[in-house]
């Protein structure tokens, strides 16, 4: 019969009218994100060893690190990365030895302006010491090292928010 | 025909919602009849075989899950068998059957979205949003899986980047115990429908011999009649282990190729159930030199996408970037008979031909 499978089809249409909702109001409900989840970059600026292991891994050259030497080791100085240039592929993640680079679970890293893009990681000046006094000054800049970074990522975490 | 009118062009494209991506068509129109059509591609061109002589081979892969990036999995696939076989890799049994997994998921996501977007194309947008509905269930297997919805970048020379996660499976069971009922809900949804029969039957006929001039492959060759899958007729991976048919047309019509999608998926569904079952333990990737520098040579493999016949040629020169990739891209060799089959018929069956086709424009330009 003609018809007959149209009358099917508003059948399903029906039933599926009185379903439940397969979607939630966005930015009251959020569906939770899994743990391997690719969002925004976090650098634990202390764990990092400044081995360039990440920057070489990137396919695009996003990661930007400037380091300098003091005593024996490297010591990150700065870390940007230039997310607009960022496919989220994660091997850069993949490539930490050390566990310093991770994804978060923050998505809404839109901006208004370019300039404001870039990802600043870690920001911070090498303590000039000598190495004699290497484990003092260490301590010292773990003490320093998280504050030219903190207001970056408030920064942005605010401007991500209010978008 | 009686009056004979002046021909006159019309574009098609480059950004229309039906041409699926920015392609072009010209038509050359007689009254409403198709006169001459001229499909011009390009417009989605981004270079990725010229990036990919830049990069590493492992860099390589984010890339390829830009070609059809709705069955990335299965790019990530071709890209990586192929630089398996220049370098000679044993994957490990484990890494084998979750590609198997995830490549199978990935063509039922393709699927999923041919078929939603063909009903669309053909004016039942309703279809479209059951079938996404399921699709983004697939999505968030993957985003599990990988961390990401659709450039998942998950294969890995060697092996696979990351293992199962918990909870994956129940899951992929749920998903896959449910899908047999989403199949039907599509059949009764959008293949029973009157319209879409009348719209589609006998439309865009490609005959067997002319589909194999073409060179099609996939879902467009099987909707012909022509019995060729890869994973039948020359099993890559672990493919010969599982027991699945090949769905074919018969008349080689729009409605046949979309057939032949409906009824792949759930042989899909099926492979995936065995290989779960299958799934052993032990590694997910296998002893892979840190810097990848295969040796001098080349290699060519192929692998059944959900477009078709997905081919990657690799030449290496010794270095640790290759030298030169090729894809083989089904999508783009399919769209070489749009120009015949428009021929003759109204512009509104132009979309369904084309929309029949199930081409990704990602992949077309490459």
């Amino acid at each position: 019969m003609f018809g007959k499978g149209l009358i099917k089809g508003l059948q399903i249409t029906w039933r599926e009218m009185l379903a439940q909702k397969v979607t939630v109001q966005y930015p009251d409900e959020q569906i939770p994100l899994p743990d391997r989840y690719h969002g925004r970059f976090e650098l634990d600026a202390d764990k990092c060893i400044a081995c360039m292991l990440c920057a070489n891994a990137c396919p695009n050259k996003v990661i930007q690190i400037e380091r300098t030497r003091v005593g024996k080791k490297q010591y990150l100085t700065k870390y940007v990365m230039r997310i607009e240039y960022c496919m989220f592929c994660g091997l850069c993640v993949e490539s930490c030895n050390q566990d310093a680079l991770r994804f978060s679970k923050v998505f809404n890293m839109n901006q208004y302006f370019r300039s404001r893009v870039r990802l600043t990681l870690a920001d911070r000046p090498a303590p000039a010491e000598e190495p004699a006094e290497e484990a003092g000054s260490e301590q010292e800049a773990k003490k320093k090292a998280p504050a030219p970074k903190k207001p970056a990522g408030a920064g942005s975490e605010a401007a991500a928010g209010k978008s | 025909m009686a009056i004979q009118t002046q021909t006159y062009f019309l574009n098609l494209g480059p950004q229309h919602p039906s041409t699926h991506g920015v392609f072009r068509v010209i038509l050359e129109l007689d009254g409403e009849v198709v006169v001459r059509a001229i499909p011009v591609p390009g417009y989605l061109h981004r270079g990725v075989e010229k990036l990919a002589e830049a990069r590493t081979y492992t860099q390589v892969i984010p890339y390829t899950d830009r070609l059809d990036y709705l069955a990335n999995m299965l790019m990530n696939w071709g890209y990586v068998e192929a630089v398996e076989k220049l370098m000679g890799i044993e994957v490990p049994e484990r890494a084998q059957y979750i590609r198997v997994i995830v490549g199978e998921l990935s063509r039922i996501a393709s699927h999923l979205m041919a078929i939603g977007s063909y009903a669309g194309d053909i004016g039942g947008l309703t279809g479209f949003l059951y079938t996404f509905r399921d699709r983004e269930r697939i999505l968030d297997l993957f985003e599990m899986l990988t961390g990401s919805r659709m450039t998942v970048s998950y294969f890995r020379i060697g092996g696979v980047a990351d293992d199962l996660p918990e909870g994956f499976i129940p899951l992929l069971q749920k998903f896959l115990a449910d899908l047999p009922g989403l199949c039907d809900e599509y059949d009764g949804l959008i293949t029973g429908n009157e319209i879409f029969q009348a719209r589609t039957k006998f439309v865009g006929v490609i005959p067997p011999e002319k589909a194999i001039n073409y060179s099609l492959s996939g879902p467009n060759l099987r909707g012909s009649g022509v019995n060729f899958d890869l994973r039948k007729n020359r099993p890559y991976g672990i493919y010969d282990r599982f027991d699945f048919e090949v769905p074919l047309g018969k008349n080689g019509d729009c409605f046949d190729r979309f057939v032949c999608r409906m009824k792949e998926m759930r042989q899909s569904a099926r492979i995936i159930q065995q290989a779960l079952d299958g799934l052993p333990e032990g590694p997910i990737q296998a002893k892979v030199p840190k810097v990848i520098k295969p040796p001098v040579g080349e290699a060519y493999t192929e692998i059944e996408s959900s477009k078709g016949i997905f081919g990657c040629y690799v030449v290496s020169d010794g270095s640790n970037k290759p030298y030169r990739v090729h894809f083989r891209r089904p999508s783009f060799i399919n769209l070489g008979c749009l120009a015949e089959l428009c021929v003759g018929w109204k512009i509104a069956d132009v979309i369904a031909i084309l929309g029949s086709l199930d081409i990704v424009l990602g992949e077309v330009d490459c």
